[in-house]
């Protein structure tokens, strides 16, 4: 089976951090984005992934060539040289997407995380005889985004509301898709819309099935999401795996250390934290909420809550950092520093304190 | 002849511009800034210059094998991998500078812009008996800087006084040196810095002279100063080689235009504007007091001052952009929006006014 990652554009709400790799390659629970779900593909049998890019292909395919021989997949990019919107990259694509198998395809959108239940939409998508299924979402405000409208019992959709006014329905898109090779016959290779202009053409052929997504979904496209995604995935892995999270004395809620990381003596870690590969955190150091990054170190005696601690980037002594502070690269905070959701542009020091959220270039 | 160009660290303060490309590369008055000091050495006789750098050296690379072509120079880098200050990467370029003909060597610093007298600075070395000579300019506040003392008649230079609170001169480093090869005997490979621990130590042995740099000098290295400084420089080439400014009932003062540029009908350009290549100012449009980066589009209507529009960016139609308005790469202002003094990352689109100085990421 195939699957093509709707990767895109320029990550900018993701930035800094997307300022030093491209945002499929940020990591997330100490791994690349994109790699969650390029294994969660693997293990349902895909044997091919095409990534639809239009910025930054060195770097991607660099990356990709170290991950195809770790992990058995073929990874191939499709880039765009024009925007072509969600479903235009489909197109482009094609001719790696349709094998001759028969065999439906996957369609992920690259920033949305959940479970990757793909056994269980492979089944439902074959139980139906339509011609593409969508997963879909809970949300509390649906009128923020678009809804699916589907008939309960079958799942087939009825119709796509857009910011509805009204109630019609809490289920939105998750970006995730399961598309018979027919449905390519539909796109055209120009700049479209697979939610305002194909889906709503399969819906009308009564073709297009809707499957709730069980368990968490988040679009961890801007720091506040990528925070709270944490939270859901590592309460996810309580359940599934527990024996990947850290326990001990010094450990509060779900908290995920990469075996290479260095803890040290009377920290308080967690609740909802990962520390990455390299991380070194000092004695006395309290952590919750955060993500540390690939070689960062914490300082003694600091304290960082609700932020992003870029790679290879350093906390000072005492430092408190909080309240959405993302610090890119090579970002170092000197000793007793306060930071108040500063926003820090890579390879920068800082020397005083940010009393109130900026950025700092 | 050899010479060495400190280009150093990140840029940051060039920031939005230096995160699309090193800073030497950032366009000056329609061309790399490091070009300017390239063609100015080849002109006295300079056969090979070694750029002293410690980030990103593929981009710098690339770049320089085009120029060695073009400029019939050879062109090396020599790079730190830990930052050397601004002695050490002589030492680290050691080899390269020293080539048994005994021929000083000169070195810059890279964000400096002035007419680059080179041929006036070697004749005033060989006319005095010492081991070095750096160039100096005068400023009105010295107080800010490290001032240098020297002997009127010769010259020679006393001492060093860094950021000095009574007056004591008002003749400043300009980051310019012509040096023999002895002076690399000093210098150790390790964090070394010229001013405070070389210069001091040739000065006590009477060995070092300074000379006063004819006509204009700024440090281009941020936002502010790069504006002065294409003033400075646009008065300079009026004196030196007028022919090479437009003319015409839609300019004002000082313009250069590039000869690929166009610029269309009713527009009041200049004082003190840069247009570079495969510009396009539409019908109508103010500029003053800026710079148009490769490829930018400014359309009908707009008015534009004291800023600096990236390369491929767009200013819709009566957009009005000032104070400081720095535009990154391929940055889009939509029609009629204002902006006063944002700082706008690269590839984003500005759909609404700022009304105050802010960055924009």
């Amino acid at each position: 089976m195939k699957a093509l990652i709707l990767v895109g554009g320029f990550g900018t709400r993701l930035r800094p951090l997307t300022l030093s790799v491209p945002k499929p390659l940020v990591d997330f629970g100490n791994k690349p984005m994109i790699l969650h779900q390029i294994e969660a593909l693997k293990e349902v049998g895909v044997t091919e992934v095409v990534l639809a890019i239009n910025y930054q292909p060195e770097v991607m395919l660099n990356f990709l060539k170290d991950f195809e021989s770790k992990l058995g997949i073929k990874i191939t990019c499709s880039q765009e040289t024009e925007p072509l919107g969600t479903a235009g990259p489909l197109a482009l694509a094609r001719d790696k997407l349709v094998d001759g198998s028969g065999d439906p395809f996957f369609v992920l959108n690259s920033d949305v995380i959940s479970e990757y239940p793909f056994a269980e939409l492979i089944e439902f998508h074959r139980a139906h005889g339509g011609e593409a299924t969508i997963m879909v979402t809970k949300v509390d405000e649906p009128s923020k985004y678009g809804v699916v409208v589907m008939e309960e019992g079958t799942g087939k959709v009825e119709r796509f509301v857009e910011k509805p006014k009204a109630f019609v329905g809490n289920k939105i898109n998750a970006g995730i898709y399961l598309l018979n090779p027919s449905v390519l016959d539909r796109i055209e290779l120009k700049p479209t819309s697979i939610e305002k202009e194909v889906f709503p053409r399969i819906a009308a052929d009564e073709a297009l099935f809707a499957m709730v997504l069980p368990g968490f979904w988040m679009d961890i496209g801007q720091p506040r999401d990528y925070i709270t995604g944490l939270r859901l995935y590592l309460d996810s892995l309580r359940k599934k795996a527990p024996a990947r999270l850290a326990s001990g004395a010094h450990v509060l809620g779900n908290v995920l250390v990469h075996e290479t990381a260095v803890i040290g003596e009377g920290c308080l870690i967690g609740p909802d934290v990962a520390v990455g590969p390299g991380c070194v955190v000092e004695a006395g150091v309290r952590l919750s909420r955060c993500t540390v990054m690939r070689g960062a170190r914490v300082k003694q005696h600091s304290c960082v809550s609700s932020s992003i601690i870029g790679w290879h980037s350093t906390v000072g002594k005492w430092a408190r950092v909080e309240n959405m502070t993302i610090l890119g690269e090579d970002v170092h905070v000197c000793d007793e520093i306060y930071s108040n959701g500063g926003v820090v542009l890579p390879h920068k020091e800082i020397k005083s304190s940010i009393l109130k959220p900026e950025i700092v270039m």
